[in-house]
């Protein structure tokens, strides 16, 4: 089964790229039947209802096996490997916290030998490989140049992220699908020529490094133990969170693509920031500033709009941040670093934000 | 209690300032909403006015789900799961089974607020009969509806609270039809407060106004009696928008006149503002595309759509006699003024 | 002096829904919630009565359908609410939602199901298909067939399903019309000796309460479910031991066995009634107020030398497999009626005929089993019908089954 059946786990932001992710998988699925091999793809049933930026996954399968079988192997609710894992968002790259008692899974952990990691990204791969967890083998990282491409539930944005994803699959693993296969696919659908142009650039511009074993970050992944029958309570009762504390199974840091810089130094302590936080991060400091716990931080954007001063909170990268410090803290021990630090990201990390991904307005 | 007895314990739990608002959290943070989800900001304002002498029920849908995916919780008070339509149900069993008990010793007599949340769904369409004949009883508890304006845990579908035109799973524009969602939403705090005498309180709001809207929440669980709540919660998921948005699209949504603030207490329509503003004259309505054109889901509508819908809010400030509330443009008597 | 007398019992006459809410009255329940449909509607005016009398301290909520119905009193039972409530046929459809997720949740409501067939058409005459609804689902299910057993079953209900090892909800069945409209003399024992039968509801750690922190039922995906279903499970296992202490509780402080009337004495086996089933080469299955008929039919009977029983069963769930096991093993054939249907299962069988012959199906030596499927909708099973039933089943003795299944009473069909 191990080289006969192939699987493509594409990571996405939920919500965002909903829509994109599933047409990825579908068309990898029409493009290897084309080939002669069978193919399916289904989404996690646990992702759904997908959540605005909350990781999330979508799945094909591809064999050089009967189509029954092909469905008696992925009648399961994720596959146990990947030979391709797609990553439609480079903060992902930092992990993958998709629900309660899950932890933070690295973003290669299906990824076995020989497989390849694609992902869309404007960084080179010496700035993502920090983040991303090494495996025991070698194995691949492939880069299109490329912002990751969100939109909404009814507005799709057609930027040809799709054609790219298509080329790079077809360039590291002509197995799965084929550069012929793939014009052919594309010659069928609206504005063709552009799609296959496309497709055709990222095939050939792909940036492609060899990974080696150990290369990367050292980060173990431990599932936590889930309780057996006897020790649960009955009758599906859970503790409340206890006061004071946050929620300590589910902390969706990694739901972010952007975090909030604040500068403390212009801060007017008028507490909206704290007040319109959905999540819940900010904590009042005793000399009355409001801190960020970024563990729980979701990126959505509100503080920085609200904050009456400008500049004073500013979203930026989220790969830009290697830990979940506290800022305050940060702040307190070194104000002149801390101004110069935040300055300097600024600069590098901020993205424009649009009303209507999708539409782009 | 007294009617000077219930005004001053109104007062009393009234908060002035945002600086004066407690920094105690009774929901906290590590729940799977989505970024920029208003209705979690209500969850929060409403534990948090609640305070941690409170028992919540939730029926099933995002408050629900997102809020305990998987087999976790972000509630610091008691909370217990009700279905999709029980809440007016939960709310009467919950204050009952209290009453009962403290009224024959087997627990202790205190005040202990029954807060009951549901969705569009759970409130106003499959809930509504429960909803409805709680608000009949005299029991103490507050339901709230939370509305996005869909039936989101689902994935978006269309409910009686979708606005006109908008788009959902099951209201998408076709090549033949544009317009699926051609029903008006429904307003459901009109029809408490009209049908149900002995509801003491009832009132609108949005998270966007925070004071506003914990007071509201606040004054409901001090006045006693079966109370009620609708609050307008953007959604950035069902609505399409980049959720940094949430907070100004719910400013919009009352700016237009499209959402208006307002409580009953006492028998009286109290407008908060700037809907009293805009009541009073005092301050112009934006045109409702401000709104609109903010949002992925009217993207499909034409200078028509936006017409009508232009139209059908000026209505409600041009010629109802409770303007923003009822639609009632006249009666066919005049009453002498004695 | 009587034994009424010397237990210093009050003999009262009342129907089986009467008998119902005396017994919630003398439990001392909290919350009633109640709607009206035909034919268990009279519980609810009879505790509504009581209320109003001053003899029940409770509150009595009027819900506006069975949906909420249901809802409000699952609530009410998990801040700790002694509860009653119950429905009948489509009634009991409507609030099934709710009826489902009150076992799921532990609430340890106790609900009284007048049997009434469901709909459509409307008939509200005595099937059993509405209370049978609940036996996948994780509730407790017994039926009684006096107006007596009403009585004492309710209160064994609310001991039963209380108690820690347990906390289910429990489904008291009655026969509409046959039970809910028949009064009978029922003996009420002096209501102080209650508290020594009956201990205070008390849910523990799973109380809502603001002084206990609890999220109840969050949301939850494959890693859990299974976990909870086995839960629920051991705690239905571990009903068997409850309602065997209650039933010895029941006669230590009350003095005598549970459904006992003046003159009406069983075998204090709580799961099951035993009737001449020593010898008995056929033996009769039934469950409800068929239970009267088929005495005296077996009466009739055997004083024309034929060998012939009756296994009346109480409790349904959990399914009495020991005790099953244990009286029909003996037996050649064994008649089971069913006052229900199960259209389209093995055989076409009612739901009990299929249970009976799971539960037989080890024995090394398996009696035959052929099922009589009648009653249904309120038609009367006479004495006759019996008679007949038994002279069909002694037919069978030495022969192998030719019919399985009969449908009797029927237009048009012979049997």
């Amino acid at each position: 089964m191990q080289n006969e059946v192939k699987y493509i786990e594409i990571v996405y932001r939920g919500i965002f790229q909903k829509r994109l992710a599933k047409y990825i998988a579908e068309g990898i699925v029409y493009m290897a039947r084309a080939s002669g091999k069978s193919a399916l793809s289904f989404g996690r049933y646990g992702d759904s209802p997908e959540r605005n930026g909350v990781p999330a996954k979508y799945y094909a399968a591809v064999g050089e096996v009967n189509e029954e079988d092909l469905i008696g192997y992925s009648t399961r609710v994720e596959p146990d490997y990947a030979d391709v894992v797609i990553v439609l968002d480079d903060t992902l790259v930092k992990g993958v916290e998709s629900w309660a008692w899950q932890g933070v899974q690295p973003i290669n952990l299906k990824l076995r030998e020989g497989g390849v990691m694609i992902v869309t990204s404007q960084k080179r791969a010496e700035e993502l490989l920090p983040e991303i967890p090494s495996k025991e083998f070698n194995w691949r990282l492939a880069i299109i140049r490329s912002p990751a491409s969100f939109s909404g539930l009814w507005a799709f944005k057609d930027d040809m992220t799709m054609e790219k994803v298509w080329g790079a699959i077809a360039k590291v693993r002509p197995d799965i699908i084929n550069l012929e296969a793939l014009e052919s696919y594309l010659k069928r659908k609206d504005k063709a020529q552009e799609r296959i142009r496309n497709a055709k650039i990222s095939y050939e511009e792909l940036i492609v490094r060899e990974i080696r074993a150990g290369e990367g970050r050292n980060y173990k992944y431990t599932p936590p133990r889930l309780p057996t029958w006897q020790e649960m309570l009955e009758g599906a009762v859970i503790p409340a969170v206890p006061f004071g504390k946050r929620n300590e199974q589910f902390k969706r840091g990694t739901t972010k693509s952007e975090r909030p810089i604040v500068d403390f130094d212009i801060c007017i302590k008028c507490r909206l920031c704290w007040i319109y936080c959905p999540d819940e991060v900010f904590d009042e400091t005793p000399d009355g500033y409001y801190d960020i716990a970024y563990e729980y931080c979701v990126g959505c954007g509100i503080c920085a709009e609200v904050c009456p001063v400008k500049d004073c909170i500013v979203m930026v990268d989220e790969n830009l941040f290697k830990e979940y410090e506290s800022p305050y803290n940060l702040w307190k021990k070194d104000k002149q670093k801390y101004k110069e630090w935040i300055k300097e990201l600024k600069e590098r990390g901020k993205k424009e934000r649009v009303f209507v991904p999708g539409l782009g307005r | 209690m007294s009617e000077i007895e219930r005004n001053e314990r109104v007062y009393k739990a009234i908060i002035k300032t945002i600086k004066d608002t407690p920094l105690a959290e009774y929901y906290t943070s590590g729940h799977r909403t989505c970024q920029g989800c208003e209705s979690a900001l209500l969850m929060r304002y409403m534990a948090k006015a609640a305070g941690p002498r409170t028992i919540v029920v939730g029926a099933t849908g995002c408050m629900y789900v997102a809020n305990t995916t998987y087999m976790t919780t972000s509630w610091v008070v008691p909370w217990v799961h009700t279905q999709l339509g029980g809440s007016g149900a939960a709310a009467l069993g919950t204050a009952a089974a209290l009453r009962a008990l403290m009224r024959k010793g087997k627990i202790k007599e205190e005040p202990i607020n029954v807060v009951v949340f549901c969705g569009d769904l759970g409130c106003a369409d499959m809930g509504l009969s429960g909803v409805s004949n709680a608000m009949t009883y005299d029991y103490n508890f507050l339901i709230i509806l939370y509305d996005n304006e869909s039936s989101a845990n689902t994935d978006i579908q269309e409910t009686s609270m979708t606005p006109y035109g908008a788009q959902t799973s099951f209201s998408r524009p076709g090549k033949q039809k544009r317009i699926m969602k051609r029903r008006w939403k429904k307003s459901v705090v009109p029809m408490i407060i009209a049908g149900h005498r002995n509801v003491k309180y009832a009132a609108t709001l949005t998270p966007a106004y925070p004071l506003d809207g914990i007071n509201k929440v606040r004054k409901a669980l001090s006045v006693g009696g079966p109370t009620f709540i609708h609050s307008l919660d953007p959604c950035p998921k069902g609505w399409d928008y980049d959720p940094m948005y949430s907070h100004k699209l719910g400013q919009l949504a009352v700016e237009t006149g499209i959402w208006p603030l307002y409580e009953y207490y006492n028998g009286e329509i109290i407008y908060n503002e700037p809907t009293k503003g805009i009541v009073e004259g005092r301050i112009k309505r934006k045109p409702v595309n401000e709104y609109l054109e903010k949002q992925g889901r009217f993207s499909h509508f034409t200078e028509e759509d936006i017409e009508y819908f232009q139209k059908m809010v000026d209505e409600m400030y041009e010629k109802w006699e409770i303007p923003g509330i009822m639609p009632i443009k006249s009666i066919n008597v005049k009453i002498k003024e004695s | 002096m009587t034994e009424v007398e010397r237990l210093k019992e009050k003999e009262i006459l009342m129907n089986g829904t009467q008998a119902v809410a005396y017994a919630a009255m003398y439990a001392d329940v909290d919350v009633v919630t109640a709607y009206p449909i035909r034919p268990y509607t009279e519980v609810m005016d009879t505790i509504s009565k009581l209320i109003a009398d001053g003899e029940l301290d409770a509150e009595f909520i009027v819900a506006e359908g069975e949906h909420g119905q249901f809802e409000a009193v699952k609530h009410a039972s998990l801040v700790g609410a002694r509860t009653l409530v119950g429905s009948s046929g489509t009634g009991w459809m409507y609030g099934m939602e709710a009826i489902v997720v009150t076992a799921t949740d532990r609430a340890p409501v106790v609900a009284v199901i007048g049997n009434r067939a469901l709909d459509d058409p409307g008939a509200y005459g005595v099937e059993h298909n509405d209370a049978l609804m609940v036996r996948d689902i994780g509730w407790l299910l017994v039926w009684v067939d006096t107006a007596q057993e009403a009585f004492d079953t309710t209160l064994i209900a609310y001991r039963v399903g209380e108690d820690k090892r347990v906390m289910l909800p429990v489904g008291v069945s009655m026969d509409g019309g046959f039970l809910t409209h028949a009064e009978q003399l029922v003996r009420l024992p002096p209501k102080e000796l209650v508290k020594d039968f009956l201990p205070p509801y008390d849910r523990g750690k799973y109380l809502v309460h603001p002084d206990n922190p609890i999220s109840v039922a969050p949301q939850v995906n494959e890693d859990w479910v299974m976990e909870i279903r086995r839960q629920h499970d051991a705690a239905m296992e571990r009903s068997r031991e409850v309602i065997e202490d209650a039933y010895k509780q029941f006669k230590k402080v009350f003095g005598r066995f549970p459904g006992t009337t003046r003159e009406i004495k069983m075998p204090e086996d709580p799961f099951v009634e035993p009737y001449m089933i020593e010898d008995a080469e056929v033996v009769l299955i039934g469950a409800g107020t068929v239970s009267k008929p088929m005495k005296v039919a077996i009466k009739s009977m055997r004083a024309k030398g034929a060998k012939v029983g009756m296994l009346r069963l109480r409790w349904f769930r959990p399914f009495p497999t020991r005790e099953v096991i244990k009286y029909l093993s003996n037996s050649s054939v064994v008649c089971v009626v069913d006052r229900d249907y199960s259209m389209g299962s093995p055989n076409g069988g009612g739901v009990f005929y299929n249970e009976i012959r799971s539960a037989l199906y080890d024995l090394e030596e398996r009696p035959k089993v052929i099922n009589f499927i009648g009653g249904l909708g309120g038609r009367e099973v006479t004495i006759q019908d019996v008679e007949k039933i038994i002279e069909i089943g002694l037919e069978q003795r030495d022969t192998p089954v030719t019919k399985p299944v009969y449908w009797f009473g029927v237009r048009g069909e012979r049997w």
